[in-house]
């Protein structure tokens, strides 16, 4: 079962290329979406009007290669290890979903467009369920535990807003192909049902956190950027690590204290009710 | 309504509120009571709640004994002095001996204390005032509290108290919702030490859009202390001695490191020194023993705080506004220059954003001042309260009933605004009061005093509905309207809170109105503040968010209404400044030398109104009345 | 409104929630990020700036009577035990400050009062609180009481 190309089960009852044209339909959605989702929104003009911290407080222009620079290092640290988490719970469940996603998507388009009427290597399938389960796992445990609203805000993990759409719909849509699979694939209720689950997820982007996936990246980068030209975001750049700041009046009292004071607020997880 | 009800039984003591008292309370109850179950019930979240969330520039209440700085009985007479004469100098002395080791205690556990580089002592602003960097004050003493009590439940929103039904007039505990959960808490307990909030909000404030937000005292200062315990029958006293605060405008900033370590002073429009032109008039409204301005100059006496607001009130009155305070000249040098603005990061980071948005730099002009809306509750310049029994080596007859900080409700006890005729108390004290509640509760409860109490299933049932009552009236009557606010059917608690400010405003000497009342005026509000009540059953909250401010609001509710009571009864203006009686417009000594208690009943809402005994610190050898101690022992 | 929150910042983490003394940051239903839900509720306390892990959440002030292009903002290190702020004017006048918020390492000097010596019948029936006298003047002397004053109270009209 877990090697076994579950698309090409179903093939055989559906109209030639089905499946091809399907997947090119749901990427379409996505992109067509996110790009509706900008415009109506006119989040690209603000990105741009308030690029880098705005035209004030920069203490220095950066060049394109700072900018390639900075470029990397978020796609390499923010993207690919998620590290704008720092909760570390919440860094795990969106890896394995992220990653989770990739593979199951990745996979599903191997399948279909590669191997769609030839068996597969016993890979593509495995990759498959992989993906499928690592997106299970995060979503749901996202969905029962870690939402802030059910976590921080205490309502019940039933309660369902527009916020939810995206997590919601992939953990229907996953959940309905991967039982779709385990019982066998074809081209049954089943079936139509997951397709159609996943035409809700793909066809939400614009009314759900789907294109959250691009502008985050986006954001991620112009941190860094405001970060480098030193304008900081307006935030304090003083710190006690600085010996000209460690001369401060206001600062004698510090003056034989440990650097590292540990934690106090900070120590416990934001769930005090 | 699909709420758990939640119960937490064999409470020795417990804890509503967890400000500067109810910490205080909660930290030293371990002590005395180390085989004890403590438990504080807290609305927020302990590390940032209360008015000390932001953070504090100074401590306003520290003798300074160790090194001979003060007396206790010297605070006690500075006091009296700025409320005019009508404190709990039993309350007071008890607190002033006690409050150093609080404050030594503090610079023990992290708080930062600045030190005068010359001597090494704790660096004063003023002769009670020590300045810190207390930005983290809150979160500190919260970690204290924390390590004392068995548990503390966070975003309760406590509603009622509990009344033992074997015995009249004994606390038995709490109940109320989780503002995250919605579920219904009840707390059994043998004592409980009310910490929770004075009044802000109750009068209509001078910002009235996200300005409100801009109180000078916590806006989540619900006047739940006064709303809990006057429901629950307890005395109150001094419960018309609302305050009023000369401030920076719309920042409402704190001025008194400015005055007292920038030494800035102030000025009408017209660059004059305008004070001393009100004091004539003003000394015979109130009489030469209240201010005598020779004698503060030779003496260095202070003038009461409210005789000061009274001057500005009267100058922009008589168009000679705003009155600005003069900082140009302490700004020129540094390091008063960053005390200026730290003062504000530390303890009121809104007047540093208003500068900031307004470019105002006191090194370049002078900011205006104003007199903000009335304020009522028990640790600062005013000391509206709880009636509580004193210690007992202190109290005399009148104010000792077995158990220090005890209310006239059996084992309910009250710490920090809750307490009323301990006025400059500030945080230091406030916290040394729920000390001194702790161990008196623990006592109480030694001696047996919390034993057999009974409380029915149908008390803690009738609670219940009661609490989730505006959830269901608006679940049910916002059927009857396509959508918004206006319902023929409900008050919100926004709605309402406009109300009652409006009322009060007008009605009970609220700022619009130039801080003035008289009967006429006092019955109306009554009358309107009665006609409220029979509205707020039917307020109407569409999620817990709105439960919490309907609660607010009730508390809110029942304060202003007692505070109403008292201004009535009191005939005479004894604070002008904070408030004027139009038609008794002096000080009375002859008739109202005294402190006002009420009492409402439980069970039929009525009011009774009494005047109790006045004491103060004499010398132990005869004096006369009309003398003052100081007289006396220099004569 | 008093505070608001960035949304490229802000990834719902729940520390505002958690922390407002107002209960006025709570999480938005469309983005699942925070925001501040009633305004007029907020004293600008900035307990939720200085809790906020990304610095998403940031204070313009009060509508009624500040005007715009100002900032206001705060790094509060609970390791370095020190919070910083930066205040950019209207006009572009910049002012930054940096000061203690604890002398001691969090938690650290504070005892468990469970764990100290009982207090004495004597104590326990005196006038006496945890600690003292000896904390009031850091000396071998007594708590003060009305004799060691020369006082006493008295009914009446004294001043």
């Amino acid at each position: 079962m877990f090697t076994q190309n579950a698309f090409a089960t179903a093939a055989p009852s559906l109209p030639e290329g089905f499946l091809r044209w399907y997947l090119v339909v749901m990427i379409l959605a996505v992109v067509l979406g996110t790009l509706a989702d900008i415009i109506h929104k006119a989040s690209a003009k603000y990105f741009f009007a308030s690029w880098g911290g705005g035209k004030a407080r920069r203490k220095r222009e950066l060049g394109g290669g700072d900018l390639a620079g900075i470029a990397v290092q978020t796609a390499l640290v923010d993207v690919a290890t998620s590290a704008e988490f720092c909760n570390p719970r919440r860094r795990v469940a969106h890896l394995l979903t992220m990653y989770g996603f990739i593979l199951y998507v990745v996979a599903t388009a191997c399948l279909v467009f590669a191997y769609g009427n030839t068996p597969a290597p016993a890979l593509w399938p495995a990759l498959w369920w992989i993906g499928a389960i690592m997106v299970l796992i995060g979503c749901y445990w996202f969905w029962f535990f870690i939402r802030v609203d059910v976590a921080a805000e205490g309502s019940t993990p039933l309660r369902f807003v527009k916020a939810d759409l995206f997590v919601v719909s992939m953990m229907v849509s996953v959940t309905l192909g991967v039982i779709w699979a385990w019982a066998g694939g074809g081209a049954g209720w089943l079936f139509w049902l997951y397709l159609l689950a996943t035409a809700v997820l793909f066809l939400g982007v614009p009314w759900s956190k789907f294109a959250h996936m691009f502008f985050k990246p986006a954001a991620a980068f112009e941190k860094r950027v405001a970060r480098a030209n030193g304008s900081n975001e307006k935030l304090p750049l003083q710190t006690r690590d600085d010996p000209e700041q460690q001369k401060r009046h206001s600062m004698e009292l510090l003056r034989d204290a440990p650097m590292d004071m540990g934690l106090g607020i900070k120590r416990e997880a934001p769930r005090h009710y | 309504m699909g709420y758990k009800t939640i119960v937490e039984d064999g409470i020795d003591i417990l804890v509503v509120g967890a400000g500067l008292g109810g910490t205080g309370a909660a930290w030293e109850a371990r002590f005395w009571g180390q085989d004890k179950k403590i438990v504080i019930a807290e609305k927020a979240n302990i590390d940032r709640s209360g008015a000390v969330a932001q953070g504090l520039y100074a401590i306003n209440c520290y003798m300074g004994t160790r090194w001979g700085e003060n007396n206790p009985e010297d605070h006690v007479r500075y006091a009296r002095i700025d409320l005019m004469g009508l404190v709990r100098e039993d309350l007071l002395f008890d607190m002033a001996r006690h409050v150093d080791s609080t404050v030594h205690q503090f610079e023990e556990w992290g708080l930062p204390i600045m030190k005068n580089p010359k001597t090494g002592r704790y660096l004063r602003e003023g002769r009670w005032q020590i300045m810190i960097h207390g930005e983290s004050y809150k979160p500190i003493v919260a970690e204290a509290a924390k390590k004392s009590a068995d548990q503390v439940f966070n975003r309760i929103c406590v509603t009622h108290l509990l009344m033992d039904e074997a015995k009249p007039n004994r606390v038995a505990g709490a109940v109320g919702f989780n503002v995250r959960t919605g579920n219904y808490h009840v707390f059994k307990s043998k004592t409980v030490i009310c910490g929770a909030g004075g009044a802000s909000n109750i009068f209509k404030p001078r910002s009235t859009g996200e300005g409100a937000g801009r109180t000078w005292y916590a806006p989540w200062s619900s006047a739940s202390a006064y709303g809990l315990m006057i429901n629950a029958g307890a005395k109150m006293t001094q419960m018309e001695n609302r305050i009023v605060l000369a401030r920076f405008k719309d920042g409402y900033g704190p001025v008194g490191a400015y005055f007292l370590h920038l030494k800035t002073y102030t000025q009408n429009a017209l660059g004059e020194e305008y004070e001393s032109k009100w004091f004539p008039a003003l000394q015979k409204m109130v009489g030469k023993e209240y201010l005598d301005p020779e004698a503060s100059h030779l003496t260095h006496r202070p003038i009461p705080t409210c005789l000061r607001n009274h001057c500005i009130i009267s100058e922009v009155a008589a168009g000679r506004g705003p009155i600005h305070m003069v900082t140009m000249p302490a700004f020129q040098d540094p390091h008063l220059e960053e005390v200026g603005w730290e003062n504000f990061l530390g303890m009121t980071v809104g007047q540093a954003v208003l500068w900031a948005a307004t470019d105002v730099d006191p090194k370049n002009e002078n900011p205006e001042l104003t007199t903000s809306e009335p304020y009522v509750m028990g640790s600062h310049a005013t000391c509206s309260g709880a009636w509580c029994s004193g210690p007992e080596d202190v109290s005399p007859p009148e104010y000792f009933w077995g158990y220090n900080r005890m209310t006239t409700v059996e084992g309910l006890f009250g710490a920090g605004d809750a307490v009323g005729g301990t006025p400059h108390a500030f945080s230091s004290g406030s916290f040394t009061e729920g000390r001194l509640a702790a161990k008196a509760a623990c006592k109480y409860i030694e001696d047996g005093k919390g034993e057999g109490i009974v409380v029915s299933d149908a008390q803690v049932e009738r609670r219940k509905q009661e609490i989730f009552k505006p959830l269901e009236h608006y679940r049910i009557y916002r059927n009857a309207v396509v959508a918004g606010t206006v319902n023929p059917h409900y008050i919100n608690p926004q709605q309402g809170l406009d109300r009652l400010q409006k009322l009060m405003d007008e009605y009970c000497a609220g700022y619009t109105v130039g801080y003035m009342t008289n009967e006429k005026l006092l019955n109306i509000c009554l009358k309107k503040l009665r006609i409220m009540e029979e509205d707020l059953e039917s307020l109407a909250a569409k999620d817990l968010h709105e439960l919490l401010r309907a609660w607010e609001l009730k508390h809110r509710h029942r304060a202003a209404e007692c505070v109403t009571h008292h201004t009535l009864f009191r005939k005479e203006t004894r604070w002008p400044g904070y408030y004027y009686r139009g038609d008794v417009m002096r000080v009375d000594d002859e008739n109202w030398h005294v402190l006002t208690v009420s009492r409402r009943d439980p069970q039929t809402g009525e009011y009774t109104m009494e005047k109790a005994p006045c004491y103060h610190l004499v010398s132990d050898e005869e004096v006369a009345p009309g003398q003052s101690a100081a007289q006396k022992a220099s004569a | 409104m008093p505070t608001f929150v960035y949304m490229t910042r802000c990834d719902g983490c729940g520390h505002c929630v958690d922390i407002c003394p107002s209960d006025i940051m709570h999480i938005d239903p469309t983005y699942r990020r925070a925001y501040n839900i009633e305004p007029n509720m907020c004293w600008e306390c900035y307990s939720c700036v200085k809790a906020c892990p990304q610095h998403a959440i940031d204070v313009r002030g009060y509508a009624d009577f500040a005007p715009l292009g100002h900032s206001v903002r705060v790094d509060r290190d609970e390791r370095k035990g020190t919070i910083a702020w930066r205040i950019i004017f209207r006009d572009g006048t910049e002012k930054n400050f940096l000061s203690p918020i604890t002398t001691k390492p969090w938690g650290t000097a504070i005892p468990k009062l469970k764990e100290v010596p009982a207090p004495s019948k004597e104590m326990r029936d005196g006038q006496l609180l945890y600690n003292e006298p000896k904390w009031i003047r850091m000396d071998e002397g007594g708590l003060r009481t009305l004799k060691d004053a020369g006082l006493k109270l008295k009914k009446g009209v004294y001043y």
